[in-house]
């Protein structure tokens, strides 16, 4: 049976990656072949990806990535029963009450990094807008100094995008070593440094926080703090990215926008479906299950590809297009199960007031004529994003 | 209409609250709490509308 399984790559394509996730809901499941002992089985279709991330008991995230860490990431790779320790103490922070106090610092601060561009005509839109508002927000939050954003962000490319030939797996691991060695020195310092000057920050309460009734060790705050960096310093990014060179080539849609702002929360989610900026995470089998046919047996990776579920025309209609008043939006883009991303609350707040700023201020803009848009696989950013910022006049 | 969630399901996206949050509320942990268990007209839609944007199925709403 499993010579018969199509050979797949859900990592091409991050262009335009919505045929890509056609053929791989066709197969329904695939195999990729990373050079590694187990296969991996790529699943795609809406209900089977619904069914891993359900189904932490056979898909377990334990022992799924290894980027340079030393023990498992915190609550990433760790399973249901323990996991739910750890999400009980961290969901609270960043949990929707908390995170609206923070909407006039983000919105002030939208607007300070337009201020900065206002007057030009064009823009690098990732360098200029959608790495300086997300990170700042996030450093401001966790209580790390904004100066080191470079260091912060140069540190997180390393891991999520090390600079090797693609599929050089033992370079790419040689990078990640070093780097993970630094970032846990580097919090292994702010940690002593919390826990002998508290302050109101995440960190501070990361440091003096507590699972059932006792402290959390070193060990377990610096696996939550490797975590938090990779985390929360990418993917608001990439999620900017996404929508603005989606919106700076659709104008009807952009006008949209500017025309009623009251659809911008609306825009979030559909753009979040259907651009999907996290497109493929893994898992690990820990008990036999057949998936279509196919035998999974523990050990085996999976990949989970949230694209193609997110475009699958049996749970959305009109699944490839975009609708700004979808009624049933299901989508998975946060991921879903226990270990549903912690951050989806702040990252929906940001991605809203960015919107509404942006184009409150900045009505009219489009891709340099000619510029090749071109997105990186796995989390998707356009780290070259040139917008060319039109109609001066009605910019303000 | 009768409006329940299954707190053993809910994980907390905030669907649910987000567009009908006349129904549904959050808790500090941003799971969801139900605000109103009877609903009709409008906001029995409503409440219909949340289920369907649950990405868990955690929400019932039926006669
Ligand atoms: C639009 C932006 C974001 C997207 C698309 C996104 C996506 C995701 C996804 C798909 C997962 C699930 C991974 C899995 O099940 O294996 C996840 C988990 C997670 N995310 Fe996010 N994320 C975003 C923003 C953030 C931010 C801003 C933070 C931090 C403040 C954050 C922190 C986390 C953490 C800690 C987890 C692990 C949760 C757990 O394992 O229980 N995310 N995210
Ligand atoms: S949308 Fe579903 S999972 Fe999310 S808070 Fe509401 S009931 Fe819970």
């Amino acid at each position: 049976m499993s010579d018969q399984i199509p050979t797949v790559n859900p990592f091409g394509q991050a262009d335009d990656p919505i045929p890509m996730y056609r053929e791989l809901r066709e197969c329904p499941i695939g195999r990729m072949d990373f050079g590694q002992k187990r296969p991996s089985f790529v699943v795609s279709r809406y209900a089977d990806v619904r069914y891993v991330l359900k189904n932490a008991e056979i898909f377990s995230s334990c022992e799924a990535i290894d980027i340079g860490n030393d023990r498992p990431m915190i609550p990433l790779q760790i399973d249901p029963p323990e996991h739910a320790k750890y999400r009980r103490l961290m969901d609270p922070y960043l949990g929707p009450r908390e995170v609206a106090k923070l909407e006039d610092d983000i919105r002030k601060l939208t607007n300070q990094i337009i201020d900065g561009f206002i007057d030009k005509d064009q823009i690098n839109f990732h360098e200029e807008f959608a790495v300086p508002l997300p990170c700042t927000m996030f450093l401001r939050l966790v209580g790390l100094p904004i100066e080191d954003m470079e260091m912060f962000v140069g540190w997180k490319d390393d891991i999520i995008r090390p600079d090797v030939e693609w599929g050089d797996v033992e370079a790419a691991a040689e990078i990640r070593e070093k780097t993970g060695a630094k970032i846990y020195d580097y919090f292994g310092g702010v940690i002593d440094e919390r826990l002998a000057n508290p302050g109101d920050d995440l960190l501070s309460e990361f440091v003096h926080g507590e699972v059932e009734g006792r402290s959390l060790t070193k060990e377990e705050i610096l696996d939550i703090c490797y975590l938090f960096i990779l985390a929360g310093l990418d993917t608001v990014t990439a999620t900017l990215d996404c929508y603005f060179a989606y919106l700076a080539s659709h104008p009807e849609q952009r006008q949209a926008i500017v025309d009623d702002p009251g659809v911008i929360p609306a825009v979030v989610e559909e753009l979040l479906r259907h651009e999907t900026p996290v497109q493929v995470f893994p898992r690990t089998v820990s008990r036999e299950v057949t998936m279509h046919g196919v035998d999974l047996e523990p050990g085996d990776h999976v990949l989970v590809v949230l694209g193609s579920a997110n475009t699958d025309p049996e749970e959305f209609e009109d699944a490839d297009e975009v609708h700004f008043d979808r009624q049933d939006n299901r989508h998975l883009a946060f991921g879903g199960g226990p270990h549903r991303c912690l951050g989806s609350h702040f990252a929906r707040l940001e991605l809203r007031i960015a919107l509404e700023e942006f184009h409150k201020r900045i009505p009219e803009y489009s891709v340099l004529a000619g510029a090749g848009v071109s997105f990186s696989p796995g989390i998707r950013e356009v780290a070259d994003l040139p917008l060319i910022l039109t109609a001066e006049g009605a910019r303000q | 209409m009768k409006v329940s969630v299954d707190d053993a399901v809910c994980v907390g996206h905030g669907r649910c609250y987000a567009v009908a949050p006349e129904v549904f509320g959050a808790d500090d942990n941003g799971h969801c709490v139900v605000h109103r268990a009877v609903v009709d007209g409008v906001l029995a839609d409503k409440a219909r509308l949340a289920a369907r944007n649950c990405p868990e199925e955690a929400i019932t709403a039926a006669d």
